[in-house]
């Protein structure tokens, strides 16, 4: 346990001490006056000693100690208290067998902890399985003293990872043992999504290309798409989840329903406005994109044809056309644990955070408060008793 | 202010013991209480003065007047066998006082003995004059017995104020006019100015019979300050800046070396001399001159 100062030059303050001292000395030196007619006979050699006596000694020490306590007060003062956690931390990724867990790590005394928000006990049950792995491994790399052994059991395959590999400052006994972690459930559902297509006449032949970019896509194998193409007049089925509307203005009946929570691709929008999401080659501009409602509308600035369009033939269309409807596709989060030992390293957690520096502020205030206080009962005290 | 204001109850009642004496016999016959040195009939004729104001319009002497067309007073010594005048010093410095009993100066004290003296004086059919020391000069009232210049001198007793310093020289002249030899003179001082002490040795060269009181407070006898003390002289506007514990053994060492120094130069000149401290009774002094002499007491 030590002691240290976040804001050292506030002991400048230090300075306002000489105040009370000050005043203090300054009523010693004052002279009674007396009317003293024999005074020739008083010898004029001996002047009045200055004695450094202070009156009132006690009011001045309380006087003294309260602007001391203050001026540590504005110099921050904390206490660095080592955490008496003991010496080895084990934490288990939720996913992880148990059992398998417990004979990968072979360490006595250890302390076993969920690798979860608030790192519960592991007797507690289980956490659920999407938890952000590398934000709490920083976590808890920054939280634990730095004598302390990590030792971290994760699944085969880990998930709620982000961009980067964990740098840890603790050298990290990595375990993996058998078992996965959950995926979100969007991401795994292979249910195909409900695509409609309503077309004016005139755009009737231009079906083909998109009959093939979204036969394409299937093909791909991770999404599929229900496709109903039908002329403009004909209503929405319940099952459809995205639009592609093709040749002329949208009623308002669609527009409620993209409000509503739909994503629809709307082409021949020269003057729509929205963030550009897909430009050519010369950085023009072909599709746009909007929030209506809680829904989101993708416009296409020129009409749906090779010849106002020629993008509509390049090979990776169908690709353009799902990022267009899907929006922008989620980072990867999941990887083999094997490749995710992390770094080891002073990473920027610096020593300060990884302690548990404890602020003196309150008990400073309240020891100020209550100073403050036997200083003013004193002062008034001895007022009155003069 | 009346007598009774002026003398405390308990002093008055001491004053029954005490009888105004001359250590030589008063000039004069007859009347008075007082053994006379003169020899043969009495009523002796002692000389002619000028009338003043506050003298009795009876004791002019009108036939003197038709002659001359002056008021005279026409003075004797047949009516007063004994004569005591009483000399009260107002110089500022007698404004002192002591810090536990700031209203009993060394002036009230003073005025308390000297009506005290006017009181044994008026009972005994001896005269009185009162003559008061002040920096315009000295103001004289002329010396006489009965009870209505006994008032007279209360009201002027009650008057006196002290300021500023002791007078002049020349302004004292008129006082060896009026102050005749071998009478009684009481001078109430604190004797700090040299000229204080002069005017008594020289009162008592010429024959006139001095007593002296040196008015002391309590705090100049015991010096009893500690700390720093800015002392200030009211007469002189000197003051001093002194450690006063430090100062006290020699102060009061200078100080008693002063006091017998004058003791010794009045005592030398036939003074009989006593010293008044404000904490004590203020009949100690005249009960030191007058008393009977198995109880006289020492001041």
């Amino acid at each position: 346990m030590n002691f240290a100062l976040l804001a050292p030059l506030g002991l400048a303050a230090l300075v306002a001490l000489a105040l009370p001292i000050v005043i203090h000395l300054v009523r010693r030196i004052e002279l009674t006056t007396t009317e003293f007619a024999a005074l020739r006979w008083i010898s004029e050699r001996i002047r009045p000693r200055r004695r450094l006596r202070f009156e009132r000694p006690w009011l001045l020490l309380l006087r003294l100690s309260l602007l001391a306590l203050f001026a540590l007060l504005l110099a921050r003062p904390i206490l660095n208290e080592p955490s008496i956690a003991k010496a080895a931390w084990v934490v288990v990724a939720p996913g992880s067998e148990l059992g398998a867990a417990r004979a990968a790590v072979s360490i006595e005394n250890a302390d076993w902890h969920w690798l979860a928000p608030g790192f519960p006990a592991i007797e507690s049950p289980a956490p659920s399985a999407s938890v952000p792995i590398a934000s709490l491994l920083r976590e808890i790399d920054a939280d634990l003293p730095s004598g302390t052994t990590l030792s971290v059991v994760v699944p085969e395959e880990t998930a709620g990872l982000d961009g980067e590999r964990p740098l840890l400052s603790h050298e990290v006994d990595w375990h993996v043992v058998s078992g996965r972690m959950v995926a979100d459930a969007a991401s795994q559902s292979h249910e195909p999504i409900g695509l409609a297509v309503r077309y004016a006449p005139s755009a009737e032949p231009m079906l083909k290309y998109l009959r093939a970019a979204i036969t394409a896509l299937d093909a791909q194998g991770s999404t599929r798409f229900a496709l109903d193409a039908q002329p403009q007049d004909s209503a929405l089925g319940g099952s459809a989840r995205e639009l592609v509307w093709l040749g002329s203005e949208l009623p308002p009946a669609i527009k409620s329903w993209i409000e509503a929570g739909g994503t629809a691709l709307v082409d021949n929008q020269p003057r729509a406005t929205g963030a550009p999401i897909w430009r050519d080659a010369d950085g023009d501009v072909l599709a746009r994109a909007q929030p209506l409602g809680i829904g989101r509308l993708v416009t296409l600035s020129a009409a749906f044809s090779p010849q106002t369009l020629p993008a509509l033939l390049d090979a990776d269309f169908p690709q353009r056309l799902f990022d267009l409807l899907q929006g922008p596709s989620p980072a990867p989060t999941r990887a083999p644990a094997s490749a995710l030992r992390p770094k080891h390293g002073d990473s920027t957690t610096t020593s300060a955070m990884r302690t548990s520096a404890k602020p003196l502020d309150p008990w400073l205030v309240l020891l100020i408060a209550s100073l403050f206080l036997i200083e003013r009962v004193v002062a008034t005290r001895a007022r009155a008793s003069t | 202010m009346s007598a009774a204001a002026l003398i405390p109850a308990d002093v008055r009642a001491r004053l029954k013991n005490l009888r105004l004496r001359a250590r030589h016999g008063a000039g004069g016959d007859g009347l008075g209480q007082h053994a006379s040195r003169s020899r043969g009939a009495g009523l002796e004729f002692a000389q002619y003065r000028a009338y003043e104001q506050g003298d009795e319009p009876r004791r002019i002497d009108w036939k003197l007047y038709a002659r001359s067309d002056r008021y005279f007073v026409r003075e004797s010594e047949r009516d007063s066998p004994l004569t005591i005048w009483l000399v009260i010093d107002a110089s500022a410095s007698m404004a002192q006082h002591d810090a536990v009993r700031p209203a009993w100066r060394k002036l009230d004290a003073a005025k308390t003995i000297a009506a005290c003296a006017i009181e044994l004086a008026l009972r005994q059919g001896d005269r009185f004059g009162l003559i008061t020391l002040a920096a315009g000069g000295p103001n004289l009232i002329a010396a006489d017995a009965g009870a209505r210049h006994r008032d007279r001198c209360m009201l002027e007793l009650e008057r006196i104020a002290c300021a500023g310093a002791w007078p002049a020289e020349p302004t004292l002249r008129p006082l060896w006019e009026r102050v005749l030899p071998s009478s009684l003179v009481l001078i109430l001082s604190d004797f700090f100015d040299d000229a204080s002490a002069d005017l008594a040795l020289r009162f008592a060269a010429a024959r006139r019979e001095v007593l002296t009181v040196q008015m002391l407070s309590a705090e100049e006898r015991d010096f009893p300050f500690t700390g720093g003390h800015r002392f200030l002289d009211a007469e002189s506007g000197i003051e001093r800046r002194v450690e006063a514990a430090a100062v006290r053994n020699d102060f009061l060492d200078r100080f008693a070396v002063a006091r017998a120094g004058l003791t010794r130069r009045f005592v030398a000149s036939g003074i009989r001399h006593t010293e008044y401290f404000l904490d004590t009774a203020p009949d100690l002094p005249l009960r030191h001159f007058f008393g009977l002499i198995g109880e006289r007491v020492r001041a």
